[in-house]
């Protein structure tokens, strides 16, 4: 018991730290969300009227075109960039273990990794430049008008979507190539010697076997997706007329220029929620997998 | 022995500590400007510091991040600077909450530009100082542009459209006017521009105190039937990076460019430059520079000093380097370089109006850039941008 408790002091004062810096600005955060600016309960009064705002969810956007509001563009950057940042991840991961030089390329593709995402934003707004960037460049050889595609409602979100790609996927790349080499040989050698092709052990041996990996690819590209706000904030700062916008900058938008720390409050535990709804089960499962 | 050198030694050290806390008064001040507008900057700090002996950093904050930043750090009861440059709606926002200190009396209202200290007054107390102000004139062209091409200055509305469509006809021109983006400002300069003329500066005063929505018939009017038609026409350049849109008008990619007074600092050759406003212009808008000294500073008599110093001589000094112009009466015609000895000279006859976005700020000023970047590309989509600045407006 005495040395319980003497193990247990080792505890305090990290426990401490997760208190004062984690779990006090959590708290905080969500009973700020129930009161008024003024200072009045309001219970879900606030929730009522966040998710009212055409900033938030625009249903005229269906009949229109962009914007649609923050909740439907996060959902679009989940939906487009998630699929593909693990896609792109394996697929790399899976070809580049195959190649001479691979690692070499590896690391250079890693590089947007590394890269701030305040920069990535920066040059993304140049990528995509009319007058300067490679994209409408190549865009205007196949005929297509040269303009500035953040420039636009109906191209922005998805210019950004496409273009951050090269900063997520090494993420996704990385974790898929540690997989692999957790993948013994002799597997594939008896799926040969069964006389599955390449295409059919991919399908039948790499895929399944890298199911782990593949669940803290998806909740960590989840998370980041949707707390997604630099890239946003640098390139298109939302618009044109909010058609980029997203969570994370609505809550800026609140926090920092209403200065309504209660608005902002009630997107920070929206964006919280939801990211517990999915890390929780995926983290289950996984574990669930190992064990 | 060894004890009584280790007591003396220590006793040394904290005299010097002392004494170099004492001798180090030392004032931060806090702008956006960077780059050339820092160079020129420089020297009227420097002045100050060989006039007091007191020391003077230079900290480089854009507003924009001053507006988050500053918030959090005066609940704090901390300040980054002993004098920020800011905006005015800023400085009475945070003047409400106690965060900023008082300078009722420090400036003799007579010697500037009459209303220019309204802004960063309220409740009947001063809570900040004027600096230079930069007026945004209307349309650059380059001299010898015009000249090559057999252009002229247009002196009615047809003009100004006839002038557009013989631009675009131009070989090599991409667009007769080039749109500055960025963060948004440079497209809501010429919508401010548009409504100044059109409008009558009452028409800016009403929109800034609330008065008039945006989707009264006279504003929808202003829009619909002089801005709109001109961007369907392809008239103005979808948004560039306001400093590329420079370099790319000046080398003759756009023929016309709508910018601050500032931008006779930015071009190579500011003899080539001319100007124009839209014909009929009633009122220029006449962008003025606020500096407030926060309730937090450490040297409170010092930071007054030096704003004191700044909305004056620093004036002076400023409007000298070109780019500015003085909102202090008792700065000389003959401190400012020709090219804005002109600049000056356009506001006889018009009325200075305030910056529309930044005296209403908040959250509308952004929502303002961002819907005209929409409008820019959208133009026929002008009914729901004017809706979305009245519902934001409204709030």
């Amino acid at each position: 018991m005495h040395t319980l408790r003497g193990r247990a002091l080792f505890f305090v004062p990290a426990l401490a730290l997760l208190a004062v810096f984690v779990v006090y600005p959590v708290v905080n955060t969500v009973w700020l969300s129930f009161f008024t600016s003024e200072g009045k309960f309001a219970l879900l009064g606030n929730y009522a009227e966040v998710l009212s705002q055409p900033e938030m969810f625009d249903s005229r956007g269906f009949a229109r075109g962009f914007p649609y509001g923050a909740l439907v563009h996060n959902v679009m950057w989940i939906v487009i960039h998630l699929p593909l940042t693990a896609g792109l991840g394996l697929a790399l991961a899976v070809i580049l273990r195959e190649i001479r030089g691979g690692a070499i390329v590896k690391s250079i593709i890693f590089l947007g990794m590394v890269t701030p995402m305040v920069v990535g934003g920066v040059i993304l707004r140049f990528l995509f430049d009319g007058n300067v960037g490679i994209l409408p460049s190549l865009l205007s050889l196949v005929g297509l008008p040269r303009r500035t595609l953040t420039a636009y409602p109906d191209t922005a979100l998805f210019s950004l979507i496409i273009g951050s790609l090269w900063l997520w996927t090494p993420f996704s790349m990385i974790l898929y190539s540690a997989g692999l080499e957790t993948i013994p040989d002799y597997v594939y050698e008896a799926a040969v010697i069964d006389g599955a092709s390449a295409i059919r052990a991919f399908f039948a041996i790499t895929v399944p076997m890298l199911r782990p990996v593949t669940g803290v690819v998806i909740t960590m590209t989840f998370l980041w997706v949707l707390k997604i706000f630099d890239i946003v904030y640098v390139a298109t700062m939302g618009g044109p007329g909010g058609a980029s916008n997203v969570l994370a900058l609505q809550m800026y938008m609140y926090a920092f220029r209403e200065f309504n720390a209660n608005s902002a409050a009630v997107v920070a535990t929206l964006l919280m929620l939801v990211a517990l709804a999915v890390s929780i089960p995926t983290f289950r499962s996984v574990r669930g997998e190992q064990q | 022995m060894r004890r009584k050198v280790m007591v003396l030694l220590l006793i040394v050290l904290a005299l010097f500590s002392l004494t170099g806390l004492a001798a180090e008064k030392k004032l931060t001040v806090i702008s956006g400007w960077s780059g050339q507008e820092m160079d020129a900057f420089m020297p009227v700090l420097r002045e100050f510091e060989k006039e007091t002996g007191i020391r003077v950093d230079y900290q480089i904050y854009r507003a924009e991040d001053l507006a988050v930043l500053l918030p959090a750090q005066f609940d704090s009861k901390t300040a980054p600077a002993d004098v920020i440059f800011m905006w005015a709606w800023f400085v009475n926002k945070q003047a409400q909450s106690g965060h900023v200190l008082e300078m009722t009396g420090l400036l003799n209202e007579s010697d500037f530009v009459p209303g220019i200290l309204d802004a960063v007054k309220s409740g009947g107390k001063l809570w900040g100082g004027p600096y230079t102000g930069k007026i945004k004139p209307g349309f650059w062209y380059r001299k010898s542009f015009f000249k090559q091409h057999g252009l002229a200055v247009p002196t009615t509305w047809d003009e100004f459209v006839d002038l557009c469509a013989r631009i675009k006809k131009i070989p090599g021109v991409r667009a007769p006017i080039a749109s500055g983006n960025g963060v948004g400002w440079p497209l809501s300069d010429v919508a401010e521009h548009f409504i100044a003329t059109f409008g009558g500066p009452a028409m800016t005063h009403d929109l800034i105190a609330g008065k008039m929505s945006w989707t009264d018939a006279q504003v929808r009017a202003i829009f619909e039937s002089r801005l709109v038609p001109l961007l369907k026409a392809g008239y103005f350049s979808e948004p560039i990076e306001w400093t590329m849109a420079a370099d790319l008008w000046w080398a003759g990619d756009y023929a016309l460019y709508f910018m601050g007074s500032w931008i006779t600092g930015m071009v190579k050759d500011p003899t080539d430059l001319g100007v124009f406003t839209l014909p009929g212009a009633r009122g220029l808008v006449f962008a003025t520079d606020y500096a407030f000294v926060p309730a937090y500073t450490k040297y409170p008599a010092e930071a007054r000093k030096l704003l004191a110093f700044l909305a004056t001589r620093g004036q002076t000094l400023q409007v000298a380097a070109g780019g500015h112009i003085a909102t202090y009466t008792g700065a000389p015609l003959d401190a400012y370089p020709p090219v804005d000895r002109e600049i000056a000279a356009l506001l006889k006859g018009v009325e200075a109006l305030p910056d529309l976005d930044d005296t209403i700020g908040g959250e509308w000023q952004p929502a303002f850039w961002d819907q005209l970047k929409l409008l820019w590309v959208s133009p026929a989509r002008v009914g729901e941008v004017l809706e979305t600045l009245q519902r934001k407006a409204g709030k």
